[in-house]
């Protein structure tokens, strides 16, 4: 049971090492490759981490969808860092991809009422927002999170 | 978890869609719970904190209640 944990661990640490150098999450056989394992192995293993909420997998698919707070897919929270354009789910996660990566960065959103763009930078660990009045609002309580995690 | 340029934004986007009111937090209180819940993600050591733990974080920042709620 502790040789599976472990396992589980380097898989998830692999995940995310890889997101962050090529900007996109790993397909199972990649991490397969590079950890000397099988790629069913890998598949079990990205499984059980999703089942533990450490990562998301697509729907239906051993592909990453959110290794969180980076998010394979678009959404309208962008994150530009370290040259590179990256995507949160919700604007919990942009702000922690900058947070996560420890460097400076910008958050770009829209207001979901108006459109209007809403344009967040952090520098040197301070956050500087467009405009005092802007709030952030949680539709979903905290216990209900993981019912829906692409929709909060 | 949207950001809205004022309340007035908020309260006109729920409307429209007949939801009902859930919490809010400023952008600095966004920040620093995010700084706290993703700073260690990359770590070999990080584990899923327990919703003990998790309540832990949300109230060092003023959010509590029931909103808040894990355990």
């Amino acid at each position: 049971m502790v040789e599976r944990v472990v396992e589980d661990n380097a898989v998830r640490l692999f995940v995310y090492r890889f997101f962050v150098e090529h900007g996109r999450p790993p397909m199972p056989v990649e991490t397969a490759s590079a950890l000397q394992v099988s790629s069913a192995e890998v598949e079990a293993s990205l499984r059980r981490l999703a089942d533990q909420h450490l990562l998301v997998l697509a729907p239906g698919t051993p592909y990453v969808w959110m290794a969180n707070p980076l998010c394979a897919l678009p959404s309208p929270f962008r994150v530009r860092a370290r040259d590179r354009d990256w995507y949160g789910v919700c604007i919990w996660d942009a702000l922690g991809v900058i947070a996560m990566l420890g460097s400076d960065g910008t958050v770009t959103t829209t207001c979901p009422d108006c459109a209007e763009p809403l344009v967040i930078d952090v520098r040197d660990d301070e956050l500087y927002a467009p405009d005092d009045r802007c709030v952030v609002h949680y539709l979903v309580p905290a216990a209900s999170w993981w019912d829906d995690i692409g929709f909060n | 978890m949207l950001a809205f340029r004022s309340e007035a934004h908020l309260d006109r986007w729920l409307d429209d869609r007949g939801h009902t009111r859930g919490a809010t937090l400023s952008v600095a209180q966004q920040w620093e719970l995010a700084r706290i819940w993703y700073r260690d993600r990359m770590s070999p050591d990080y584990r899923r904190r327990s919703p003990a733990e998790a309540e832990a974080v949300f109230a060092s920042i003023g959010l509590t209640g029931s909103f808040w709620r894990l355990t």
